[in-house]
């Protein structure tokens, strides 16, 4: 259970994040959220997909990490193999939070952090320190704060570009079925990509805006980013062994 | 002078006149100059009737061909799922007297009749329960999908519970707006003859003579062009269906919390039955029932004492709404160029929701088989009276079915329904041979009946009919399979009430975050 409280400097003086990513220190999911942002860094290493989200029905982008539902083949004892981690994996085990604000009467939300004080990263005695000891913000606070607006512009920015996708109707549902060494099945039919052949056929016009908005790099570079699948299932393999 | 057919006019807004012209509309391109020209003349005086407030699972269909967004249709008629009907107090009028029609059909039902694995254990489980989830569901509440299930699809079968005026209102909008139907507001003074006796126009007070090649009478009971012009006799079934009054209220809510029933619920009364049907913003409910067996006054009190748990002293004060019905039918739809859809054709009662289920089916026909020019619609026309005559008939059959099963002795209302002579003739024959076989796949004549065979499981084996095992063995018996088959409904019940959320959870979701296309 998460146990999330606003980041204070009195509260939380000497908490200190475990920053390895092995499986001992980090939540084990076979996805993350990935944001339009990041996408160059992501789909260089992980296939990338959308999925529903379970709540509220709408489309995310999604890092897949795993065959199964809590499988995350890029975690190991030896630490997160693979040379990018996305920011929301990043950010553990900060999260934005919002906190209302009336200034002369102006009632506004604004971005503050929280901390998951059950996740696994928390210590008080190995990892890096969240405060100084005067309680200053330590440098790895000051770089997850940026993390954390980073997620927050991408939040918004991934949301445009998914509604614009829907708009032009590009997005496709696809089942994705595996067959291991092993001859065992796995079939995933909760996940959408971008359907190729609508994007070939899109006329001029909406192609120019879309290149301008940045989305049509963002299409190819989800649509290349499924060649990583097949690094998933030569990872899963090799766990079979 | 050409005939072809380019100009359809109906008269007659209200949810059968915006259906119809948003089928046609959709499906032969109003808003195309190669298309036929829809307009809808509708008099600003009269106000439609607005009570029909069940579909059937086929509107998902209609909605969807004519291009409605379902999240939008949910958003502005204050649409609600249905997952069938509860029917308590039918058989014996006790407290704990119920059974479900659920919109499932009965698991493995294109490979096995369950109904005679099941008659042995019918003093276990209810035959809904033992073939399908679906009245588990209603009974826990739960929303026959999920908030990624896409649009119109479902998990559990569904229909919807709707407010007829705002589904009347939007669905106008969608029609001006998007389809290409053109609006005339105005009343029709005069019904213009041709001198082949075809309608040639319906003049208007402010807008002249409206022409049309194909004239669509949607005038509700009024049955302006059907009845009042071409005089078409009204044949009567009173004397199968005894119901000819309602009274209906609507019913608010306590708070904006409370349970949404994913189902209608009909409850047997003295002289007839109260329908109870959950909208987000209320409750819909009314008292349907005979003249001849209870008085009005008798009639509103059993309706207050039904809302009484729900209202307390409210159900007192409560504004009642009487609205008269003739059950019956015309003996003709169509005739020469006109053809009648919705209560200008004819109405029984509201039980099982079958007049939405009738405009959608007319017009669908229409719309299929539009007949290209004048020469070839009176065999068009032949075909739809035939087709629904038959229609009518099947329906009245399975709406007495409810009724002579009862084993309800408290009131002359009950014995006098199980009067053979109130039976139609082809539901007693039926009911002989269901006797010793139970109705399955090829019980029927038409393969696209309004009530499927398993409709009538439903109701024979919920009201506790008995079919007689046979003595002799066949070679397609298939206890494993059956077994099986019983296993995997119980499993997929689990699975399902673990699953679905809440019903007025998910209606709330929808209207907050709506519902993918795919």
């Amino acid at each position: 259970m998460p146990n999330h409280q606003l980041l204070d400097n009195i509260s939380h003086k000497d908490v200190h994040v475990i920053t390895e990513n092995t499986p001992d220190f980090c939540d084990i999911s076979s996805y993350s959220h990935v944001f339009i942002s990041e996408f160059k860094d992501v789909q260089a290493h992980y296939p990338i997909f959308f999925q529903k989200n379970p709540q509220t029905g709408q489309f995310e982008t999604i890092a897949l990490f795993g065959l199964a539902g809590e499988e995350n083949l890029f975690l190991t004892d030896a630490g997160w193999q693979a040379n990018y981690l996305p920011l929301s994996i990043q950010r553990r085990p900060f999260l934005i939070g919002f906190q209302e604000n009336t200034e002369d009467g102006v009632v506004s939300e604004e971005p503050v952090i929280h901390i998951d004080m059950d996740s696994p990263k928390i210590s008080y005695n190995q990892g890096e320190a969240v405060f100084l000891p005067q309680g200053g913000q330590s440098p790895y606070l000051q770089n997850m704060s940026s993390t954390l607006m980073a997620i927050h512009q991408g939040h918004q920015k991934t949301q445009s570009f998914i509604d614009t996708l829907q708009q032009h109707e590009l997005i496709e549902s696809v089942e994705i079925k595996v067959t291991l060494d092993d001859n065992s099945n796995h079939a995933m039919n909760f996940l959408y990509t971008i359907n190729e052949e609508k994007v070939a056929q899109l006329p001029d016009q909406v192609v120019t805006d879309l290149h301008r908005l940045g989305y049509l790099k963002a299409i190819h570079m989800m649509l290349a980013s499924m060649t990583n699948m097949s690094d998933l299932i030569t990872l899963k393999n090799r766990r079979l062994k | 002078m050409d005939n072809l057919v380019r100009e359809i006019t109906i008269v007659g807004g209200g949810t059968a006149g915006w259906l119809t012209a948003g089928v046609i509309a959709a499906e032969h391109m109003a808003n195309s100059n190669s298309g036929v020209k829809v307009t809808l003349v509708e008099s600003p005086d009269v106000k439609p009737i607005g009570v029909g407030e069940g579909t059937w699972p086929t509107m998902r269909g209609t909605l969807q061909k004519m291009g409605i967004d379902e999240t939008e249709f949910f958003r502005q008629c204050d649409a609600s799922f249905k997952q069938g009907a509860k029917f308590a107090k039918w058989v014996t009028g006790a407290e704990d007297d119920f059974y479900y029609h659920p919109l499932v059909l009965p698991a493995g039902y294109e490979k096995i009749n369950l109904a005679p694995y099941w008659q042995p254990q019918s003093d276990q489980v209810s035959f809904a329960n033992a073939v399908s989830f679906q009245g588990h569901l209603c009974e826990k509440g739960l929303a026959p999908k999920q908030i990624t299930t896409p649009e119109y699809a479902h998990v559990a079968n569904y229909a919807y519970h709707l407010d007829a005026g705002k589904f009347a209102a939007f669905l106008q909008n969608h029609c001006i707006n998007k389809l290409g139907v053109r609006h005339v507001l105005d009343h029709v003074t005069v019904v213009n003859a041709s001198k082949n006796g075809d309608i040639a126009s319906v003049s208007t007070k402010q807008h002249g003579d409206i022409n049309g090649d194909l004239f669509i009478d949607c005038t509700g009971f009024n049955s302006l062009l059907i009845g009042k012009h071409y005089n078409i006799p009204f044949i009567s079934k009173k004397h199968i269906l005894f119901n000819d009054t309602a009274l209906a209220v609507h019913v608010p809510y306590q708070t904006e919390h409370d349970a949404i029933a994913s189902h209608t619920i009909s409850t047997g009364q003295s002289a007839g039955w109260i329908w109870d049907i959950g909208l987000p913003s209320r409750r819909g409910v009314g008292h349907v029932f005979s003249s001849a067996h209870t008085t009005v006054e008798n009639a509103e009190k059993e309706l207050r004492e039904y809302i009484r748990p729900s209202l307390g002293k409210q159900a007192d004060e409560i504004n009642v709404r009487k609205i008269p019905i003739e059950p019956g039918h015309r003996k003709l739809f169509w005739n020469k160029n006109c053809v009648a859809v919705g209560l200008s054709a004819g109405f029984l009662e509201p039980l099982e929701a079958s007049a939405l289920v009738l405009v959608e089916l007319s017009a669908a026909m229409i719309s299929e088989q539009l007949p290209a020019n004048r020469d070839v619609m009176d065999i068009v026309a032949k075909r739809f009276n035939d087709k629904f005559l038959y229609r009518w008939d099947r329906i009245i059959d399975f709406l007495k079915l409810h009724y002579v099963l009862t084993k309800r002795t408290d009131s002359s209302y009950w014995q006098d329904n199980c009067l053979a002579q109130t039976i139609p003739e082809d539901l007693q024959t039926l009911l002989k041979l269901w006797r010793y076989e139970s109705p399955w796949q090829l019980d029927f004549d038409h393969a696209d009946e309004v009530f499927p065979s398993a409709s009538y499981q439903y109701v024979l084996y919920g009201m506790g009919f008995e079919t007689c095992a046979r003595h002799t063995t066949r070679r397609s018996d298939n206890i494993e399979l059956a077994q099986m088959t019983f296993q995997k409904n119980a499993q997929l019940t689990q699975k399902l009430l673990a699953g679905l959320p809440n019903n007025r959870e998910l209606i709330n979701k929808i209207k907050q975050y709506g519902l993918q296309k795919i």
